[in-house]
């Protein structure tokens, strides 16, 4: 299992538009994804589970993945995370 | 787990056991450790051997008639102590007004003091089940909750293998959601799990292809449920070839959630495949186990009963030469 913590640079936070970026990028992968923020975790390839975390600017969240592609799932989500998922 | 301060358990509970907060305000941020509550009789005594100063303390008339009955020097030093083990809170029921140097050294000590309408006895059990709830160990599962002829079903497997789309046709023959995606699940005692939605989830759901859907809007409160407990877990699992499925339904397969013991059905999915149909068969079924009936096992009897009797027959035969 692959571990990263990251944090939500972009100003609006995790809000739909990135979730749906962050679902699609996950589902891409055949590990199994997770993000957790707090005491929450949820399954990083559904639309709701991410949504639920309301991730706001500057919080933490932890992205986790399982499976034969594990390095290189944490490593896509971590980058959208990093670039604020193309927006400022 | 979480950390449960003293201001969460009062902003939580005040209306429910009438609370007002008199003193010590300065405290309100000190942590609950204990899911317990206690009547701190023996120590306003001056015994504190086995004295549990983590629990939440609550003052009945009758320690606090005690307290009345001490000289002003003595009721000082017995309310000191019992302040200077850094307990998180005391609660006066009744409405029985604290001696005033009570309020002082609550202030001092920065341990919060609250009175109560309640009697003692209402609001140990209040604040007993609270904390039992506060404390009660919890787990974020992905999956769906539905009751289904109020027997609480938990939908697992893989994203997009179609838990939201069984659950929503699931709703539309009557039946109710408790959530979608995210199902908070809480250990209420030693065998009893329950499951619930987060607030912001709500009764959401995405269907692939449509998108967020509102189903207490849309199918109104009948079709919705706030919490229920876990009686059974069903597995969605790909339909493949080599795996072995239950065709008996003779052994029962369990799950452990938090410790606790559940039945777990896996149901093979194929094109075709009638799952809201297959739920309603699975939850009836487990309802006719709770009744004492077993159907497969039934069957079984039935069996081997007919296998008994054609043997009788064959046996009878074969020695008959006439």
């Amino acid at each position: 299992m692959v571990e990263r913590e990251v944090t939500v640079v972009n100003q609006l936070g995790l809000h739909a538009r990135p979730a749906v970026l962050l679902v699609k990028t996950a589902s891409q992968f055949s590990s199994d994804v997770k993000l957790s923020k707090d005491d929450i975790e949820v399954n990083a390839k559904s639309i709701m589970g991410v949504l639920i975390l309301a991730a706001e600017k500057g919080s933490k969240v932890k992205v986790s993945a399982e499976g034969p592609d594990e390095e290189d799932a944490v490593e896509a989500i971590a980058k959208l995370f990093a670039d604020g998922f193309g927006e400022k | 787990m979480e950390k449960i301060t003293v201001r969460e358990f009062f902003d939580n509970r005040k209306e429910v056991l009438e609370l007002t907060l008199l003193s010590g305000a300065d405290g309100l941020d000190s942590i609950l450790e204990s899911r317990e509550v206690q009547r701190p009789s023996m120590a306003l005594m001056g015994w504190y051997e086995e004295f549990a100063r983590e629990r939440i303390q609550v003052l009945g008339r009758n320690e606090m008639s005690y307290l009345q009955s001490l000289s002003p020097d003595k009721l000082v030093e017995v309310i000191e102590k019992l302040f200077s083990y850094n307990i998180p809170c005391i609660i006066v029921s009744k409405n029985i007004v604290p001696p005033p140097a009570m309020l002082e050294i609550s202030d001092r000590r920065k341990i919060p003091l609250f009175v109560s309408r309640l009697s003692t006895v209402e609001l140990m059990n209040k604040i007993s089940l609270w904390l039992d709830n506060a404390f009660a160990p919890k787990v974020y599962i992905h999956g769906t909750m539905v009751d289904v002829y109020g027997v609480g079903m938990l939908y697992t497997g893989k994203s997009g293998i179609g838990k939201s789309e069984c659950a929503l046709d699931l709703v539309e023959r009557g039946h109710r959601l408790v959530a979608d995606d995210v199902v908070e699940i809480k250990k209420h005692s030693e065998n009893v799990l329950i499951a619930s939605g987060t607030n912001l989830l709500g009764h959401h759901m995405e269907i692939r292809g449509v998108g967020i859907i509102d189903i207490e809007r849309l199918f109104g409160v009948r079709a919705i449920r706030m919490q229920k407990r876990i009686e059974l877990e069903v597995r969605l699992v790909i339909w493949e070839e080599l795996e072995d499925y239950e065709r008996l339904g003779l052994e029962k397969q369990f799950t452990t959630i938090l410790g606790v013991k559940i039945p777990i059905v896996t149901i093979p999915v194929s094109p075709g495949k009638n799952l809201t149909a297959i739920s309603e068969v699975i939850a009836m079924n487990h309802m006719l186990e709770v009744f004492g009936e077993n159907p497969a096992m039934s069957f079984v009897e039935r069996l081997n009963e007919e296998i008994r009797r054609k043997k009788n027959l064959r046996d009878y035969l074969k020695n008959d030469f006439e």
